[in-house]
């Protein structure tokens, strides 16, 4: 129940947030930067994923499709 | 000859030369203008007090490619070499048991950009000798007329089949239907963030075969919500990335992770990049703590002896237990020209259980310890 309540809320403030500022094209130029994307070196992060997936119960979040394991 | 312009034709001119500069749409939906070829090497052990145990060897490429204008195709392929002593019941060093395995894997897409948006089809395979998982996908990101917002969607199926070596089952399967909702805003020249959920319902084997005792629930329910946060430091022109995610599932485990880095360019392709990370979580409802049957002892549940359905669900499964977790890390980066890029990255793990937060149960576990090394090379064309 708390994660049903706790879902919408936390899109609601994002979404709000997202209607408030306009950033123009010719400001994005620090948010081109590779370390501001949020999908970084694609080994590492599978890596981080594998390991972290082996050792603790909670796993994913960022995406979707990736095939399971036997070390889990 | 000067010609006049008006200000809306001015300013017109001055967006589309501003869209003309590279980066400076910060999330558009472009293929990637170079191809790019990564090897990456992972070293992973781990130990708890008096007990080496596992230790991994894992080298891994991954391949990027524009096709054709409007397309891009990825690739990789990942090898695991694993031995090591792997507990039969919660961390006991007499019920150790010696264990090798190998595991090949690779996983395939392809995306198709259009003007405000993409979609990708994936296919991932794993196979190591007891366990195969096939998983297919779809993703798709749209993005608003001025680029500051993006939607994510995504759907993903996995088709596993569980064959142990002990035979206490054979042929089983276990499936998962996932389904993702995303958006990323940018919300000021310096900062952008995202919000991601993601649920997952699975049916089928979940227990460890190579557990005693080991019986759990036959489905489970996941659900995630992940916010991720990056600000660009004008003082320093560094970048702080940071992201906390909240786990629940059906086994009643509640999990959250707070992460942290910072990634700080220097003179001359440097980049050096410390990171913390904090875990907790609580304990499956049916994992059975360090205290065993009366008159049985370990690894035998309490009230084994006396009559207790023997088919009950529960686990000794340390990673089901309430733990927390933290993990340092340290990448170092360097660019060499404008095709390479090589890296170094080392972490040091460690989970208790007495660094568990918001809930109880769980003691005794002896704490886990990991050391992760990873050495990356890139190369641009």
């Amino acid at each position: 129940m708390k994660v049903r309540i706790f879902f919408p809320l936390i899109a609601s403030a994002l979404l709000a947030q997202a209607g408030c500022t306009t950033v123009q094209p010719w400001e994005k130029g620090k948010l081109a930067k590779p370390e501001m994307t949020f999908g970084g070196d694609r080994l590492e992060t599978r890596y981080a994923d594998h390991i972290y997936t082996s050792r603790e119960a909670a796993a994913g979040g960022a995406g979707v499709g990736g095939g399971g394991c036997g070390c889990n | 000859m000067i010609s006049k312009q008006t200000p809306q034709e001015l300013a017109a001119s001055l967006l589309a030369a501003a869209l003309l500069l590279p980066g400076v749409q910060a999330h558009a939906d472009e293929p990637p203008r170079n191809g790019s070829i990564s090897l990456r090497y992972l070293d992973y052990a781990d130990r708890q007090p008096g007990l080496d145990r596992i230790h991994a060897h894992s080298p891994s490429v991954s391949v990027t490619a524009p096709v054709a204008g409007d397309w891009s195709v990825e690739g990789t392929l990942t090898a695991d070499d694993v031995s090591g002593a792997s507990p039969r019941y919660h961390t006991a060093i007499s019920g150790a048991s010696h264990m090798e395995d190998e595991r090949k894997a690779g996983d395939f897409a392809v995306t198709r950009y259009f003007r405000r948006g993409t979609l990708t089809a994936g296919a991932a395979y794993s196979t190591e000798h007891d366990y195969v998982s096939r998983a297919l996908s779809l993703n798709g990101t749209l993005s608003s007329e001025d680029n500051n917002t993006t939607w994510a969607f995504g759907l993903a199926g996995s088709r596993d089949s569980i064959n142990p070596v002990n035979n206490v089952v054979v042929d089983e399967h276990k499936r998962t239907v996932s389904v993702l909702a995303g958006v990323t805003r940018v919300l000021t020249p310096n900062d952008i963030a995202q919000l991601t959920l993601t649920r997952t319902n699975g049916s089928g084997y979940y227990n460890d075969p190579y557990k005693l005792f080991d019986n759990r629930p036959r489905s489970r329910r996941e659900n995630t919500v992940l916010l991720r946060w990056n600000h660009y430091v004008d003082a320093t022109g560094g970048t702080t990335r940071l992201g906390y995610r909240y786990y629940s599932d059906s086994f009643r485990i509640r999990a959250h992770t707070l992460s942290g880095e910072y990634v700080q360019p220097l003179a001359n392709g440097w980049t050096i990049a410390p990171e913390l990370r904090l875990y907790t979580q609580s304990a499956a409802w049916f994992y059975y703590d360090p205290v065993y049957d009366a008159t049985l002892g370990a690894p035998f549940p309490p009230g084994f002896s006396n009559g207790a359905d023997p088919n009950r669900l529960s686990s000794p499964d340390q990673r089901l237990s309430g733990f927390g977790a933290v993990t340092v890390g340290l990448k170092v980066a360097r660019e060499i020209g404008k095709l390479w890029t090589v890296d170094v990255k080392v972490e040091e793990y460690e989970q208790r259980g007495s660094w568990r937060l918001f809930h109880d149960g769980s003691p005794g576990l002896a704490p886990l310890r990991a050391r992760v090394l990873q050495v990356g090379l890139t190369r641009r064309w």
